[in-house]
């Protein structure tokens, strides 16, 4: 357990072993259909062909994905909500068509919202960083963010602790209490992140490795078979999606 | 505030996206070269951006009853510069995307120029300014942090006004509900995060005053009694015990290292 829920699906996900090229050609592949496709029923189909493949072939647990899936509808129907409002010189009203625009809306960003987490929970960060060499990012840069992902759980736990101690000493049983406890952790995570920073630069230069953590990414091989089922369905919901339409 | 995967119509996310990408490939370029000139700093920046990932973990009680999360552009802005934030704002961006579900990818754009870009400079703008004003370094933080959560806050409710102007009085009107919708929420975070800053710094100042003072946040004081920090007062006593000993021993290991 690492303490985020998606990181820990995408380690135990069935797909892990597959490459991450074939896992962002099918995700990124249903996010873009959701984005361009018609909302009925490109979207849909898009929601449902999204979660069928996280649930069924990937068996990332029901459970995760829900919860995931839920992280940004409140920003979904409140932005829905406010688009659909209209406010015009007699007052506030409903737009026209609100229902069929809130749809829409709804439509693309929840397909979207699912499309995303296929890959998140089965795709490990640190197997999509070095992926992004052949965007051409700088390895400069992909090396940083391969610190940022290995050192964020570490602070995480961090953080947990020193908030479990804090409020057990009732460190947050007011506001102004709140207030307090809060600016020391995020004092105390800044210093240890600092902390921890130059112990593990210490440890790498006194091994020789003094341009940071380089690792030998796993090899995970590309599956012809996955690369043309993924574009035979894409462009077969494409198709269905604008015939319908 | 994070727009949700799917909400921008196709054109505006690619628009964002041209529009990030200069400040962010910017900040590529300012990390390349200072990892390139000191390569020790790929694991402070690494750090950072774990810290300001970590940062919306942190959960503010606000007057208004919700409780919600700093988003750490303009504190980053302060310590690290508005570059290399850019940078690192988007990628924290990324990870918030694939690892909590808050944002999205082709949202991605118009988030970093948010939140990594406009948050970041207006924050660290109005830091400056405070300090040359002589506000001291805590009234330019609490101005620094609130204020690039403010820009952040506006910059998202225009780009959604933008994408989903209202039907009768178009973007002046959607942009009207959007700042009022999200008031709610982000004018009592905005405070909320100032105040924590400067909690956050007051600790800083006294705990980490080398680490500000490299990071140029701090000038030296060269008659400060808490110039040298407790930590540093240690470390220097423990080498030159080392010293000493090794002097007076040389075929023996110091009797810590056995």
């Amino acid at each position: 357990m690492t303490g985020l829920a998606i990181d820990d699906a995408a380690w135990a996900s069935a797909w892990r072993p597959r490459s991450p090229g074939d896992k962002v050609l099918i995700s990124l592949g249903l996010v873009l259909s959701a984005l361009l496709l018609p909302v009925w029923p490109g979207s849909v189909l898009v929601g449902l062909v999204a979660v069928g493949l996280a649930l069924g072939p990937a068996r990332v647990p029901a459970r995760t994905f829900g919860r995931a899936v839920r992280a940004p509808l409140a920003f979904i129907a409140i932005g829905a909500l406010t688009t659909v409002v209209e406010v015009g010189s007699d007052g506030v009203g409903w737009a026209p068509d609100a229902a069929a625009q809130a749809g829409s809306l709804v439509g693309h960003a929840m397909a979207g919202s699912a499309a995303v987490l296929l890959l998140a929970t089965t795709t490990p960060l640190s197997d999509l960083l070095p992926a992004l060499q052949r965007l051409r990012v700088p390895a400069a840069v992909i090396e940083v963010a391969s610190v940022t992902y290995r050192m964020l759980f570490v602070l995480l736990t961090s953080l947990r602790t020193i908030r479990e101690a804090q409020t057990a000493r009732m460190g947050y049983a007011s506001i102004r209490g709140s207030y307090r406890s809060s600016g020391a952790l995020a004092a105390a995570v800044l210093t240890r992140s600092w902390d921890r920073a130059r112990r593990l630069q210490d440890g790498l230069a006194g091994r020789g490795l003094e341009t940071g953590l380089r690792v030998l990414p796993e090899t995970l091989p590309a599956s012809r078979r996955f690369e043309a089922a993924s574009v035979l369905g894409l462009a077969a919901l494409a198709a269905v999606s604008l015939v319908v339409a | 505030m994070h727009i949700a995967e799917g909400f921008l119509p196709p054109a505006h996310a690619i628009g964002w996206t041209i529009a990030a990408t200069p400040f962010v490939v910017h900040g590529a370029r300012a990390v390349v070269k200072e990892v390139r000139e000191n390569p020790e700093s790929t694991l402070l920046l690494g750090a950072a951006g774990a810290f300001t990932f970590v940062l919306s973990a942190i959960k503010l009680p606000s007057v208004t009853g919700s409780s919600s999360h700093p988003t750490g552009t303009g504190l980053g802005a302060v310590l690290f510069r508005p570059p290399v934030m850019a940078l690192l704002g988007t990628v924290v961006l990324l990870f918030q995307a694939l690892l909590l579900a808050h944002g999205g990818l082709t949202t991605l754009g118009a988030n970093a120029f948010s939140m990594a870009v406009v948050g970041p400079w207006a924050g660290y703008g109005a830091y400056q300014l405070t300090r040359r004003l002589g506000g001291g370094l805590l009234g330019g933080v609490f101005a620094g942090m609130a204020i690039a959560d403010l820009a952040t806050y506006v910059t998202t409710a225009l780009q959604l006004a933008w994408a989903h102007p209202d039907a009768e009085s178009g973007f002046l009107g959607a942009a009207v509900k959007f700042l009022g919708v999200f008031a709610v929420t982000q004018v009592p975070l905005a405070i909320g995060e100032g105040l924590l800053g400067v909690l956050l710094f007051r600790v800083l100042t006294v705990n980490a005053r080398p680490e500000l003072e490299r990071l140029g946040v701090l000038t030296p004081e060269p008659d400060d009694p808490r110039e040298v920090s407790r930590d540093q007062v240690r470390e220097v006593s423990r080498d030159q015990v080392r010293e000493v000993s090794r002097a007076r021993a040389p075929d023996e290991p110091p009797r810590s290292e056995r």
